[in-house]
């Protein structure tokens, strides 16, 4: 196995028990957010119906029925999306300042390895990368599963069924977690990818000049997001509607790719030179 | 051999290496001597390439260091080098991963030798035996130089005593040794080369079989003479 996998394994069992804990918390969060909801709909269509003597459709014409989307609206749902994207966005931070901290200095270690040094960089943002689709994959597998235990327990006639895909459609969260097409999907997550790859440029640059460093991390994503908006600013304030918006499009990607591969290639000039212990 | 040249390096306005020069052989153990802050580790950062120098060449084998070196030349930092979760077994199997210099036949003799347990974690061994560790980790690779920043600092007698036994072993035999420390004390009699070290310059390096043979002095009477002058 490459030096370059070895550090990846390396890398993810380092956060996995965390990483496993977030997964359990997400399932069982939302599994049970789907218990709660449909049988608290269900206590208050059986109060309505036998109690306050109302019939079936005049409860559905005044509550509604009920649907999937209703779950969603919960912190039960919606919790454990917020906690894992928070817990990731801080782990971009920690994937690096960890080794620097502490008692233990394995930034030793890791920058005196027999290998590039840009492969521990690579490790690292290949980490994230699949926690990231890790847990995007689960919640796919998850939704499905949900919804078909929202069926056991709520009777075909006092709710609305919904596909998977009308799920992730009609909720603007999920729409973003789960793209409609291949484009979406290269541009939402290729912008997040990206935006990885910046912040642990800048990460570099203060582990490298520290005070200074801080000043010239944030230029550099400001200066990355410069660039990343070029097109689109240079057709709003100088050449003013010059570009058609596919072609504004296409500019734009080609400027992530251009962030992207700058970021890649100063972390390691970086790491080679100018990192310190 | 390594060589270091007109090494120079800042730290913020603090000039910490002012052009320090020396060099260190295959099978010598070299001591570089001074109180804290004279620069001791800053210059084993440098030569390992984990701090950048402003001025100054440092080169190993004639080569400047690039990744391939890490399997010639081994750096033992006075804090260990692997994550305190991890279990002894746990930091070995990561040196045998990662490194074809990784000798296990001799890190399960040293094991041997310091009587560590492999099972127990880094976060629970004794600062002697944490020592020991980060020594068993440096010296069972089969490399050609071994840089060492303070392996006595803060450390039982007893641990002393079977690091010090370490330095006359087969385990540094036809190594380059490069030693950092201001305890000389325990090595005294073991150095080969010392280079004395003051405020970012090499105040005086000699060998030091050739003063005792010679001046009839002592590694310490040396130091005495020049930090006291």
């Amino acid at each position: 196995m490459s030096r370059y996998l070895k550090l990846v394994d390396f890398e993810i069992k380092r956060f996995l028990k965390i990483y496993l804990v977030l997964v359990g918390v997400t399932i069982v969060s939302q599994l049970l957010g789907v218990i709660f909801t449909s049988k608290n709909y269900l206590n208050l269509a059986n109060e309505m119906m036998y109690k306050e003597m109302l019939s079936k459709e005049t409860f559905l014409q005044q509550y509604g029925s009920f649907s999937f989307l209703q779950v969603t609206q919960t912190t039960w749902f919606v919790g454990p999306i917020a906690l894992c994207i928070v817990t990731l966005l801080i782990y971009v931070f920690f994937i690096w300042y960890r080794d620097w901290f502490g008692k233990n200095t394995f930034i030793y270690r890791l920058l005196m390895l027999p290998t590039a040094r840009l492969n521990v960089y690579l490790a690292k943002a290949t980490t994230i990368f699949l926690f990231v689709l890790g847990l995007v994959s689960i919640q796919l597998i998850l939704l499905p599963i949900e919804n078909n235990i929202l069926q056991l327990i709520i009777p075909t006639d006092l709710r609305t069924d919904l596909a998977t895909a009308e799920i992730i459609n009609s909720f603007y969260y999920l729409a973003i977690l789960f793209p409609y097409s291949f484009t979406e999907f290269l541009i939402y997550y290729g912008l997040g990818f990206m935006a990885v790859f910046v912040v642990f440029t800048s990460i570099l640059f203060e582990r490298s000049f520290r005070l200074k460093g801080v000043v010239l991390g944030v230029l550099y994503g400001g200066f990355s997001l410069l660039i990343l908006f070029s097109p689109v600013l240079i057709d709003g304030l100088i050449l003013v509607n010059f570009f058609y918006p596919l072609e504004i499009f296409l500019l734009s990607c080609l400027m992530a790719v251009i962030v992207t591969a700058m970021s890649i290639w100063l972390s390691n000039y970086l790491l080679k030179n100018k990192i310190r212990v | 051999m390594i060589e270091v040249k007109g090494v120079t390096k800042k730290f913020g306005r603090k000039q910490v290496l002012k052009g320090i020069s020396f060099t260190a052989e295959k099978g010598e153990i070299t001591c570089l001597i001074g109180i804290n802050g004279v620069g001791k580790t800053t210059i084993m950062n440098a030569i390992m390439a984990l701090t950048p120098i402003n001025n100054g060449q440092i080169l190993i084998n004639g080569e400047e260091i690039h990744k391939g070196s890490y399997e010639k030349i081994t750096f033992i930092p006075d804090a260990i080098t692997m994550l305190p979760q991890m279990k002894i077994s746990d930091a070995m199997q990561f040196m045998d991963d990662f490194y074809d210099c990784w000798n296990q036949k001799r890190a399960d003799e040293m094991l041997g030798f310091f009587k560590l347990d492999k099972n127990e974690r880094i976060s629970s061994l004794s600062k002697g035996n944490t020592a020991k560790v980060n020594l068993l980790l440096g010296l069972a690779m089969d490399v050609d130089y071994v840089l060492m920043d303070e392996p006595f600092s803060g450390i039982d007698i007893f641990s002393r005593e079977q690091i010090a036994e370490v330095f006359t072993s087969h385990l540094i035999e036809d190594r380059g040794v490069i030693i950092t420390t201001h305890e000389i004390n325990d090595i005294e009699h073991l150095i080969d080369k010392a280079i004395l070290l003051n405020e970012g310059v090499v105040l005086k390096e000699f060998n030091t079989e050739e003063i005792r043979e010679n001046e009839g002095k002592s590694v310490i009477d040396v130091m005495r003479e020049v930090y006291q002058s």
